[in-house]
């Protein structure tokens, strides 16, 4: 609505002033904005203001009062960028339990000295798993900035990582998850049939013990019955019940195209909403599923990374093709060390090289992982009402020269200078 | 040569229908509510893929069906990955019948594969083998069905194998549109299809006849308990400790023993075992088998050999002993069913082909050098070993009611030069040369025309026409092509 009012009042003809409210806030002229969500305007203004992004235009008059920074005629911004699969700041080892009760959220260590690096590389959010196999437990959304966890936090539970491998213990987790769930609903009715029926029994008694005490006899005193509390789920249970309810998603990370049949077998007729994380591996076989997965429309969290078809030395682009059949994809970096967060940028360009398309390689850093981890309303796009999360590049940001020479989180500037 | 038709346009067709019934509805408010409720009605009719009857129609083909007989020119009807009928003349869903169906209401989809100059035989039974599977058990939690040790498999005719103890069919992931589930309990055939047991060696001898004593002990008086039970219900059935359960199972008929033993002493001892104790043995390796063949035979022992198994005899003595070519053959000729497997039971990927499981049919011939007959030699790759598992009333050859696993070669199978061009699993399309990496470049398959197209007008001169308009009729051969073309 702002926007358009905004345009309106730019355009010539209407010439009434604009009528921009002044306060704590300020201006940005970039020569290009990537917004993802409204596609790239050129010669932007992005008015931001409390750490929000109020509106985002192309050449936008700005009253007078209003601190402007100008990037120069060949800068680029684009939303910050968004890990959503992490590990970085966290140092604890997992088994191969099933122990979806189990938070990520307690391990984040706000002193973590990457942090600022991360935050240099680009990266203004990140989402971090728990360790393990099976079912390790659920990840965390925190912004690599902060003096408490509390403060980094942005959103907890954000996704039950699963980890599924083709062979029948791990297979046999999910439906196990479910069954406990269903136990549990089983063990929670007969316990409230029970205590319905005790209720019931002292509703009597308390009529028949009113009467005679009425008629002064002395009568047998009656037992108390307390109010109706419910027997204590264990972490499984409530975990796939919140999947099944929706509360939760879960991400599934599996190794091949046979596991995903597995998968699929292993799910059976469960309804809740999962994604895929499917590392690239030299000769990963996931073509052979990918028109599978395009039409689940799951999202695919994997690497910029090309692979070769498997036995031979022949180039395939997995990521732009599940793509292409529909998958939405989130990409992350190469590996989880600071040197490949820092590369991120460059090997994405190495993908759009080979025919990924360049809208959905920046979506897949951006406002595709925000989405996986809840936080879409709020990050992942330039767009009005969004945190100021902003890169700033001169020059194209897939470029392997380019740099990011300024980093903005929620308004501030965290890395790099602007004048 | 090649005519793979899929009936796989009805999605696409069924969703322009659902289309255009909207357009109309939405343009004409004023048409009865009842009637647009009909219409919807029959929109929920549609036959969901998943509960359509698949069909598979091989026609064209000299059929091997593996039984002794060969079909020239005959067809093959599965439904739903069973044989329905194997002959001439076949009635086909879709081809012959239920031609004007609407299409949401078709309830089934057919796969048809025109095999032109084509041999079908049934699917290749390689009686064990290691790794086509991508597991080596817990087929069902852990199978790779795109392994591409499978692939390498199916491109090899193989269709069934027995890995471990169990019998497992080579099923592969077949792509669908809408995707349907992948069937993971038809992977096993049978969980175990043969007990161990060995009597090479004092102490090995000993025990197994000791065991085999005590089932037979047992067995008689249960069955005597059973004959008894009938009269005096309160008898009880007789102890079951201290009997070995898998010699009860062989000594009942239910499994059959494999030995592996080469030496004719060995061969020699397992026979008279055998005919004491009345169980047939399979003998695994049998190498000096062809030395005592007749004995073997009385005691009606069957074999799984290499056939070009090669050692010496032993030095020490004189009988007659060590490998032999004719192996097989004299073992058939002495009525005892052979099973036939290379020396390496996975897939071999270097040093000298031919040696490894991927290569059954030159392994054969092998056997046949040594003169087994060529009928034989097929039944060796493919009835024998599917009887011995105890798989053979599903797979092994091609006969109404069981499965359609079938491969589709481009000649004699037992010939070197001969490719497996397609093979079906379960009436399904598992394997196409033409579309696998492996043996691709390998002779395409020539894109033959039965019939070219021959217009011969009848009424005319060509060459009085041609010397006439010899211009004017170039030119207008040439639009003629352009408007072909365009077509």
């Amino acid at each position: 609505m702002i926007l358009n009012t905004i345009l309106l009042a730019a355009s010539p003809v209407l010439a009434p002033a604009p009528t921009i409210p002044v306060g704590g806030l300020f201006a940005l002229k970039v020569g290009k904005a990537e917004t993802v969500s409204d596609g790239t305007i050129p010669h932007a203004v992005i008015l931001v203001e409390d750490g929000k992004i109020v509106v985002v235009g192309e050449d936008l008059p700005i009253e007078r009062g209003i601190p402007v920074i100008d990037l120069g005629p060949d800068s680029v911004a684009i939303p910050g960028l968004v890990n959503c699969y992490s590990r970085q700041g966290m140092d604890s080892r997992g088994g191969n339990d099933s122990s979806p009760e189990l938070k990520a959220s307690a391990e984040v260590f706000p002193q973590f000295e990457d942090y600022p690096e991360l935050l240099e590389a680009g990266i203004t959010t990140l989402a971090c798993y728990p360790a393990g196999n099976g079912i390790p437990g659920r990840a965390v959304a925190i912004r690599p900035k902060g003096d408490t966890a509390e403060e980094m936090i942005l959103a907890d539970d954000i996704y039950l990582k699963i980890r599924l491998r083709s062979n029948s213990s791990s297979k046999k987790m999910i439906g196990d998850g479910f069954r406990e769930a269903d136990e549990y609903i089983e063990k929670e009715k007969k316990a409230r049939e029970k205590w319905e029926k005790a209720k019931e029994k002292y509703d009597k008694d308390k009529k028949k013990y009113d009467k005679e005490k009425k008629d002064g006899k002395e009568p047998k005193p009656v037992k108390e019955v307390g109010p109706y509390t419910p027997p204590e789920p264990n972490g499984k249970a409530v975990a796939f019940q919140q999947l099944r309810d929706k509360e939760l998603r879960a991400l599934i990370a599996i190794g091949t195209a046979g596991d995903y049949v597995h998968l699929i077998d292993a799910i059976d007729e469960e309804e809740f909403d999962w994604d895929l994380r499917v590392p690239v591996s030299r000769s990963l076989n996931l073509f052979h599923v990918k028109h599978e997965i395009g039409l689940l429309e799951c999202r695919v969290v994997m690497e910029p990374t090309l692979s070769t078809h498997p036995n031979t030395l022949r180039i395939r682009n997995l990521p732009k093709e599940l793509a292409d059949e529909g998958a939405k994809l989130v990409l992350i970096p190469r590996s989880d060390n600071l040197s490949s967060q820092k590369q991120w940028l460059a090997n994405t360009g190495e993908l759009i090289g080979a025919g990924l398309s360049r809208e959905a390689a920046l979506r897949a850093m951006t406002l595709e992982p925000a989405e996986m981890i809840g936080l879409g309303e709020r990050l992942g796009s330039l767009s009005a009402g969004k945190d100021a999360n902003i890169l700033f590049f001169k020059g194209d940001p897939f470029e392997p020269g380019t740099k990011v020479e300024a980093v903005m989180l929620e308004g501030e500037i965290v890395s790099g200078e602007v004048n | 040569m090649k005519t793979l038709k899929k009936h796989t346009a009805l999605i696409t067709t069924t969703t322009l229908a659902a289309f255009l019934f909207a357009l109309p509805a939405s343009s004409l408010p004023f048409l009865g509510d009842e009637e647009e409720k009909k219409d919807e009605e029959e929109e929920v009719e549609k036959v969901p893929e998943e509960d359509k009857d698949a069909w598979f129609y091989v026609h064209n083909a000299d059929i091997h069906t593996g039984t002794g007989t060969i079909l020239r020119g005959a067809e093959l009807l599965a439904k739903n990955g069973k044989i329905v009928e194997i002959g001439y003349d076949l009635e086909v869903p879709g081809r012959d019948y239920y031609t004007d169906m609407p299409e949401e209401k078709i309830d089934f989809r057919v796969e048809t594969l025109d095999a032109q100059g084509m041999w079908v035989y049934p699917g290749i039974v390689a009686i064990s083998s290691s790794g086509l599977t991508g597991t080596s058990g817990d087929f069902r939690g852990s199978i790779d069905p795109f392994s591409q040790n499978m692939v390498l498999g199916l491109g090899a005719g193989i269709t069934s194998t027995g890995s471990g103890r169990a019998a497992v069919k080579l099923k592969r992931y077949v792509s669908h549109d809408p995707p349907l589930p992948y069937d993971f309990d038809g992977i096993v055939l049978r969980d175990s299809t043969y007990v161990s047991m060995s009597y090479s060696g004092g102490n090995a001898r000993r025990s197994l006849r000791e065991k085999l004593e005590k089932a037979a002990v047992y067995l008689r008086k249960y069955r005597q308990w059973e004959v008894d039970v009938k009269r005096d219900k309160e008898l009880k059935e007789p102890s079951k400790k201290s009997v070995d359960s898998s010699a009860l199972q062989v000594l009942k008929g239910e499994i059959y023993p494999r030995f592996r033993a080469s030496e004719r002493e060995d061969l020699l001892a397992i026979a008279r075992l055998a005919q004491e104790f009345g169980f047939r043995p399979i003998i695994d390796g049998c190498r000096e088998g062809w030395t005592v063949a007749d004995e073997l035979g009385r005691a009606g022992a069957m074999a799984i050999l290499t056939a070009r198994d090669r050692r010496d005899k032993s030095e020490n003595l004189v009988r007659p002993g060590g490998s032999s070519i004719e192996n097989a053959a004299k073992l058939a000729a002495a009525g005892i069913p052979v099973a036939i497997i290379p020396s390496s039971k996975g897939i071999g990927l270097d040093g000298i082909v031919g040696r490894d499981i991927i290569h059954l049919p030159v392994e054969v011939g092998f056997a046949i050098r040594g003169g087994l007959s060529e009928e034989l030699a097929l039944a060796s790759i493919t009835t024998v070993p599917a009887r011995m598992m105890g798989i053979g009333h599903r797979v092994g050859t091609l006969e109404v009611g069981k499965d359609c696993d079938l491969i589709v070669t481009d000649g004699d199978l037992l010939h070197y030069q001969t490719f497996v061009q397609y093979t079906v699993v379960d009436g399904q399309l598992v394997y196409d040369k033409e579309a696998e990496l492996f043996y691709a470049h390998i002779r395409p398959r020539p894109e033959v025309e039965v019939a070219p197209e021959v217009v011969i007008d009848a009424g005319e001169n060509p060459e009085e026409e041609e010397e006439e308009t010899e211009e004017e009729g170039e030119e207008e051969e040439e639009e003629k092509e352009e408007e072909k073309d365009e077509d």
